[in-house]
């Protein structure tokens, strides 16, 4: 009896080469991106979303083409931090239009589709277990975005990741070989001890991590205008990376993300420099090497 | 998935895939020697699974649920259903073949919001110039 490799094609299901033209859609709709850089930890509440955002707008203001993909699709900040909430996809010739905030950057969020306090819901047959196949939908809904919106020409497009140390593998595979990293972490040892597991998961896949960003490295104190320690002790966790920078925790850019303003606007942040150096390391580091990934040791 | 036809020993041909009922497809398979025909009746899990997958059974064209809009609460929210209602507006051959070029799960989304767009203006008909017209105004 015959088994099923010794049956060629699919059975006409035709789910094979659905699957096989949406990647070569993704292919074509990112074929204009120079550098696709994710932002990722696989802690939460270590910056990730500010910083992208920040770093996007230091690499705007050199000159380059960026926009964001905000890959967490649960918890999505970037509409918020760019000011572009409440509203919808327009369809253009070659895709959907990407929202762009007034400097230019172009932003991709379910939070600009979703309005707070929403969330993010899909219709479903199977309903009470979604725990069976959200997953799926979620990184089918990402590829979709990255597969229909009209990115252009960007030098720069940077994803902004959700936590999660196993999904950090995930997002490599859903983005590709040539996508590139940059993990954020915090001074404390339980935050560097998960970026160290994304370290260590990133390390089996074929993508180059260029630094980490040690984020939250201390507070700017507004009495005595010097930057305290945040946290107790310095940390013990070593991370096997290039560190790109650290950036102090900033209260005025906290209250600047809420209301939507772009970091660039404000040059007096304590936290805008640090980031402008950041931005110049990641475009050294992006122009010296191809990063390709047969380059990986 | 591929079936077998046992007794002849042959891949047996996807011959129909009729619309999902009640979150189960039903897929019919026949078997080209002896004509033998089988359907495949999915439970809600397995559409599930599948529809996740942002594919159809039996090819991009075939009938199936749809993709599993994220935003039904807001496009109920904006005053219509996901998948339109009565006084939708007409849209032109072009506009509809543009719409088509955003992602499926966003679709009702934009083609309500769009809609609401042109009401808000006196117009009737969504069209090229509709949709530039609501690029510009959405800040893209």
């Amino acid at each position: 009896m015959k088994r099923y490799h010794d049956i060629a094609g699919d059975g006409g299901s035709g789910i094979l080469e659905q699957v096989q033209a949406q990647q070569e859609r993704v292919a074509r709709s990112l074929s204009g991106v120079r550098t696709l850089l994710a932002v990722g930890s696989g802690k939460g509440g270590v910056g990730k979303s500010t910083l992208t955002m920040q770093l996007a707008c230091a690499l705007r203001e050199r000159g380059n083409a960026v926009s964001i993909l905000d890959a967490d699709l649960n918890g999505p900040s970037q509409a918020r931090l760019a000011g572009l909430q409440q509203r919808i996809l327009v369809p253009g010739e070659r895709g959907a239009t990407v929202p762009t905030t007034g400097s230019g950057i172009g932003v991709v969020s379910m939070g600009t589709l979703v309005p707070e306090p929403h969330a993010v819901e899909f219709e479903s047959v199977a309903s009470g277990s979604s725990y069976t196949w959200r997953a799926t939908k979620e990184f089918t809904v990402l590829n979709e975005l990255l597969a229909y919106m009209d990115w252009g020409k960007l030098d720069y497009l940077l994803v902004d990741l959700p936590p999660g140390v196993e999904r950090i593998v995930q997002y490599a595979e859903l983005l590709g070989p040539s996508a590139l990293f940059v993990l954020v972490a915090i001074p404390s040892d339980m935050a560097r001890g998960v970026v160290a597991r994304s370290i260590d998961a990133l390390d089996k896949t074929p993508n180059r991590i260029l630094g980490y960003v040690e984020n939250m490295a201390g507070y700017h104190c507004s009495e005595c205008g010097r930057i305290q320690p945040l946290f107790p002790a310095q940390p013990q966790v070593k991370l096997e990376l290039a560190c790109l920078g650290s950036v102090p925790f900033d209260p005025e850019l906290a209250a600047l993300c809420d209301r939507g303003g772009s970091p660039s606007d404000s040059p007096a942040l304590v936290s805008w420099q640090p980031v402008r150096r950041i931005a110049d390391e990641v475009c050294q580091r992006v122009a010296e090497r191809a990063f390709l990934p047969e380059e990986k040791t | 998935m591929k079936f077998l036809c046992v007794s002849c020993d042959e891949a047996m041909k996807l011959i129909q895939a009729h619309p999902p009922e009640r979150g189960s497809l039903t897929v019919v398979f026949r078997c080209p020697n002896c004509s033998h025909e089988i359907a495949m009746l999915t439970n809600p899990y397995e559409t599930q699974v599948v529809g996740s997958l942002g594919v159809k059974v039996g090819g991009e064209q075939a009938e199936t649920e749809g993709a599993g809009c994220p935003f039904t609460s807001v496009v109920q929210e904006l005053g219509a259903s996901a998948e339109g209602s009565s006084d939708d507006l007409p849209w032109t051959t072009e506009a509809t073949s543009r719409l088509r070029n955003i992602p499926e799960f966003a679709r009702p989304m934009a083609k309500t919001g769009i809609e609401r767009f042109a009401r808000e203006r006196g117009l009737a008909e969504i069209d090229r110039e509709v949709l530039d017209q609501a690029k510009d105004f959405f800040g893209m």
